[in-house]
């Protein structure tokens, strides 16, 4: 004992201790054998001994990479519209008999006044032979058939040449006073005594013959009467023509024909049954050619001026040949119209009266196609059939719809059927399969759209990443905003007690008073009426939401303060001299954290269940912004509950799923807290 | 008892009249509503002898809007108190004629669902309780989250397309059948049942989880007491234990809790009656709300508070009244 030394028996005791372990000889307090955990180890500890909360841990932390680590990997965006190629029944083209005749000027000189021009369309359908002659307000104008359904209009300056018909002449007055009868002009025999007869037997008026004229008198003034005769001969305005002239012109009138043509001249007739006058054409000029036909040339796509298609309706009438564009072309009847070829002799267009055109506008229709468009056309109007199918080759389309081309550049092609329908005016509407570049809509799950593609042409596993980014973020921000409020007043309720406590749990009162829903729906009412923009929606909903949330969270921070409150340590810190504020935040509120963090994590849930049943109903997050309510609400018709069900079923499961992960840790986590807790 | 409950009324009263003033607030501010829709269809009228301009102020003193919020929410105050609701802006008839027409039938199908939640959650919290941490105590409350989980629309959604659309068991929504009129008064009784069945079948998923959860803790808490103890410790069979001494002890919460929802039963259940058609209090709401017809919405959220307060003043006088361990303050 004497020589007791402190360091040797420490050392002695190192050297043992290795001994004593292998031995096995462990003591109850030894260090090594009683294992001692912090609390927050502890909390763990028995939070993962929980097989649920696991469970709804390890969901949660998929959902958060899902919604916020998936879209950076995902290819597409929520707002990326999605189109394809699909072959589709479209309306190719039509087939139609030009009914109407349009008009080409002729001339730079001669032109055909407006009213003319508008009846000419009738004019023309109404034309029984070669020509046909109209008067106009100024001019007079001759229709010449030039060859079917070619027309020349031709017009001139007017001058009356004779009258044909009966037309009354003044002869003469007959006065009572003299007896006397004065002649206008030269005298006739005997009319003088026959007036006098006449005018004795019936004095106020009538008619009498003399030599097979007809003479008629009526009372003037002054005791006369004015004598006229009428006649039904033919009276020339200026100098007389020969008989042939008046041949021509009685044959004409007869006819009903409205001119005719005599010795080189063209004559119109215009007036009523009775009486005819003649107008000769003083100086006929070409004016407008009117056609029915329409080209088509050889070539797709080749043009065809004006001036060209002028010239080959007016070599109609002669031997075919005519120039234009600096080339010398001709012309030839074949069967169903005029083809035009050119000096080499090779085809350039068709004159058709049939028009043939794609319903897009351009013309790319090919001769060929046209030619049997418009033969299978006339088959079904002879047949009388409202429907036909013909078979062509048209230019291959692959599936994004371009057109395939072989080595050589050249299109290929394949044959297509086309359906011919007439429709109700007529025309022949071709259908056939083509494929075109639509929205993508409601597709099925594929490869490219796992989920499918929604009703604006989204895609849905897209719209579900995004919309969970949304539905977490509102969940989140909610959550923190309903937290902090509730903790400050009831922090400060708790507190302080007295008048404080008092108006704050009346607020409180007010606050779980008021009915949750009918407000939110009445502010997305109110939102909807001032036109708000999504993103202004989103803020406005989640302060709305946090601020009719903070209540509880106040209610239970007040509880807890209260039985805190009394404990000795808050008695020490009273004791010690600290402020205020940090005896409420630095020594209060971190022992109500563990009720904070249950609470937050369960209400979290309960806010995204919120937040999807407004934007369900459409008074939450608006449409592009996605989110998981929104998603569902565009498929809730009935019909597209049904046939799109691949889009609002996962959506669904994923709110319950994350619902559900969430009530899970929270359960998990207060029963970790605190294993006694009244749940 | 007495003095505890005047004072709780007074209170109620005073919350009452915030509560509904935040909610004044809320519909004053609706813009273009339906004062300027109709003074704009009263001034366009053949022979309106007043322009649009004075036609709006007319109404607006008529409905107490011109005199700012608080003049105008003391006018709606005043009439309201003597009962005079005033005439729905959407539906065109007076607000209590819209309540008598809708809450009968809101009222039948919160009724029957209550029942059913009773029936059900209740031995199953039981039963939960009863055997602990096996698997049937597992399955109840794996259940019991996710009917607590589930989005109301989607529980509705889920129902109609397996017995709507695929079964076609059931009408998608409504009221009545397509020969409604042509049933006898029976089968039109019959009809309409049918029309509820989907609805109620969704109230009852929704809202008997929270229920079952109630049921298992307060359950668990009494078995856990020391009289339970006792009881077995004397040999009282399993079963007396269970249904006498265990059972009645977990009613006072239960009771407590289920009373405190009475009330609710008529405040209608607006998301369930609006995706399903049902013509209740709630779907009637639901259109005022979107249509700012202010009479309604006031009526109908001051009726919904009133409730409210009544279902708490219920629960709390029921508490003391049940278990005489308690008294009130």
């Amino acid at each position: 004992m004497s020589n007791y030394n402190l360091n040797e028996v420490l050392k002695r005791r190192k050297a043992e201790a290795p001994q004593k372990n292998s031995n096995g000889d462990v003591k109850l307090d030894d260090l090594s054998r009683v294992k001692v955990l912090s609390p927050g180890r502890q909390v763990f500890k028995r939070f993962i001994r929980n097989r649920l909360a696991v469970f709804g841990s390890v969901m949660l932390i998929l959902m958060f990479l899902f919604s916020f680590l998936g879209p950076l990997f995902y290819p597409y965006g929520q707002k990326q519209i999605f189109y394809k190629y699909e072959p589709r029944n479209v309306d190719y083209g039509m087939v139609k008999e030009n009914t109407a005749y349009t008009g080409l000027d002729v001339s730079d000189g001669a032109r055909i006044e407006r009213s003319v021009n508008n009846k000419m369309n009738s004019i023309i359908k109404g034309m029984a032979g070669e020509d046909d002659y109209i008067m106009g307000e100024e001019q007079g104008y001759r229709v010449h058939r030039l060859a079917e359904d070619v027309y020349l209009a031709s017009a001139s300056e007017m001058e009356a040449v004779c009258e044909l018909g009966e037309s009354q002449v003044s002869v003469g007055t007959y006065s009572l006073v003299g007896k006397k009868l004065t002649f206008d002009g030269e005298a006739v025999e005997g009319l003088e005594a026959a007036a006098a007869d006449a005018i004795a037997k019936n004095a106020k008026g009538g008619s009498f013959e003399l030599d097979g004229v007809t003479y008629t008198y009526a009372r003037g003034k002054a005791k006369s009467y004015a004598i006229s005769a009428t006649s039904d001969g033919l009276r020339y305005v200026g100098e007389a023509l020969d008989a042939g002239f008046e041949a021509a012109l009685n044959a004409a009138a007869e006819g009903g024909a409205s001119g005719f043509e005599y010795d080189g001249a063209a004559y119109v007739l215009t007036g009523d049954e009775d009486s005819v006058t003649a107008l000769r054409m003083t100086d006929p000029q070409p004016a407008r050619v009117y056609s029915r036909l329409t080209v088509s040339t050889y070539e797709v796509g080749q043009e065809v001026s004006d001036e060209m298609l002028r010239q080959a309706l007016l070599a109609t009438a002669g031997d075919g040949a005519f120039e234009a564009e600096g080339q010398s072309w001709t012309l030839a009847a074949e069967e169903g119209g005029w083809v035009v070829r050119g000096a080499d002799g090779a085809e350039f267009m068709e004159l058709t009266p049939f028009s043939v055109r794609r319903y897009n506008g351009d013309d790319t229709m090919e001769y060929g196609l046209k030619k049997a468009l418009t033969e299978k056309a006339l088959e079904m109007a002879a047949a009388d059939a409202r429907e036909g199918v013909i078979t062509y080759d048209l230019p291959m389309q692959t599936e994004t719809g371009e057109y395939v081309t072989d080595e050589a550049g050249n299109v290929s092609c394949q044959e297509t059927e086309l359906k011919l329908t007439r429709s109700q005016t007529g025309e022949y509407v071709v259908n056939c399969e083509q494929v075109i570049y639509v929205i993508n809509m409601f597709d099925a799950p594929s490869r490219q759209h796992p989920l499918g593609t929604d009703g604006d042409g989204f895609d849905v596993l897209a719209r579900i990443m995004y919309g969970g980014r949304v539905s977490l973020m509102v969940g989140f921000v909610v959550v923190f905003l309903e937290t902090f409020l509730g903790v400050i007043m009831g922090g400060l309720s708790g507190y302080y007690g007295g008048w404080v406590d008092m108006l704050i749990m009346r607020l409180v009162d007010i606050f779980y008073c008021l009915p949750y829903m009918p407000i939110m729906i009445i502010i997305g009412a109110l939102m909807d009426a001032l036109r708000m923009d999504t993103y202004i929606r989103l803020i406005v909903m989640m302060a709305a939401l946090g601020i009719m949330g903070w209540a509880s969270v106040a209610r239970l921070v007040r509880g807890q303060i209260l039985t805190l409150r009394e404990q000795e340590f808050m008695v020490a810190t009273e004791a010690t001299g600290i402020r205020v504020r940090d005896r409420i935040f630095h020594h209060l509120v971190p022992n109500i954290m563990p009720q904070l963090i249950v609470q937050a994590t369960m209400g979290m849930g309960g806010v995204i269940l919120t937040e999807s049943t407004l934007s369900f109903l459409g008074l939450g997050v608006k449409h592009p912004l996605a989110t998981w309510g929104t998603i569902i609400n565009s498929v809730s018709s009935a019909s597209a509950m049904q046939h799109y069900a691949f889009i609002w079923i996962p959506v669904g499961l994923l709110i319950c799923v994350t619902v559900i992960a969430f009530n899970f840790v929270g359960d998990g986590l207060r029963d970790a807290y605190d294993p006694k807790a009244k749940r | 008892m007495l003095k505890y409950t005047v004072k709780r009324l007074a209170y109620s009263v005073l919350i009452l009249f915030f509560v509904m003033f935040i909610i004044y607030v809320l519909m004053y501010n609706m813009p273009s509503g339906y004062v300027e829709t109709k003074a704009r269809e009263l001034a366009s009228r053949p022979g309106a002898t007043k322009s649009y301009a004075e036609w709006l102020a007319d109404l607006n003193a008529q409905y107490g809007m011109d005199k700012g919020v608080v003049g105008g929410y003391f006018v709606w105050l005043g009439n309201a108190v003597r009962g005079n609701w005033g005439d729905s802006w959407a539906w065109t008839i007076p607000v209590t004629q819209v309540f008598h027409n809708t809450v009968w039938y809101s009222f039948a199908l919160g009724f029957v669902s209550f029942i059913f939640e009773v029936m059900i959650a209740i031995p199953l919290g039981i039963v939960a309780a009863r055997k602990q941490y096996s698997f049937t105590d597992y399955f109840t409350t794996v259940v019991a989250m996710v009917c607590i989980s589930m989005p109301t629309f989607f529980v509705a959604t889920v129902l109609k397309y397996v017995f709507s659309v695929k079964l076609g068991w059931f009408d998608l929504s409504g009221m009545q059948g397509r020969n409604y009129m042509a049933l006898s008064d029976f089968g039109k009784f019959l009809d309409v049942a049918r029309h509820f069945v989907l609805p109620l079948v969704t109230l009852v998923i929704i809202s008997i989880g929270g229920l079952m959860r109630y049921t298992r803790t307060n359950m668990l808490e009494v078995l856990s007491a020391d009289y339970i103890r006792t009881a077995r410790a004397k040999g009282v069979p399993e079963k007396t234990v269970i249904n006498r001494h265990a059972f009645r002890n977990t009613f006072i919460p239960l009771v407590t809790m289920l009373g405190g929802t009475l009330p609710g039963l008529f405040s209608g259940a607006l998301i369930t009656e609006t995706l399903f058609s049902i013509r209740g209090i709630g779907y009637a709401s639901y259109t005022s709300m979107t249509q700012a017809d202010i009479p309604f919405i006031m009526f109908y959220l001051a009726f919904i508070s009133i409730l409210t307060l009544l279902g708490n003043l219920i629960s709390d006088l029921l508490y003391a009244a049940v278990d005489p361990r308690v008294r009130l303050s």
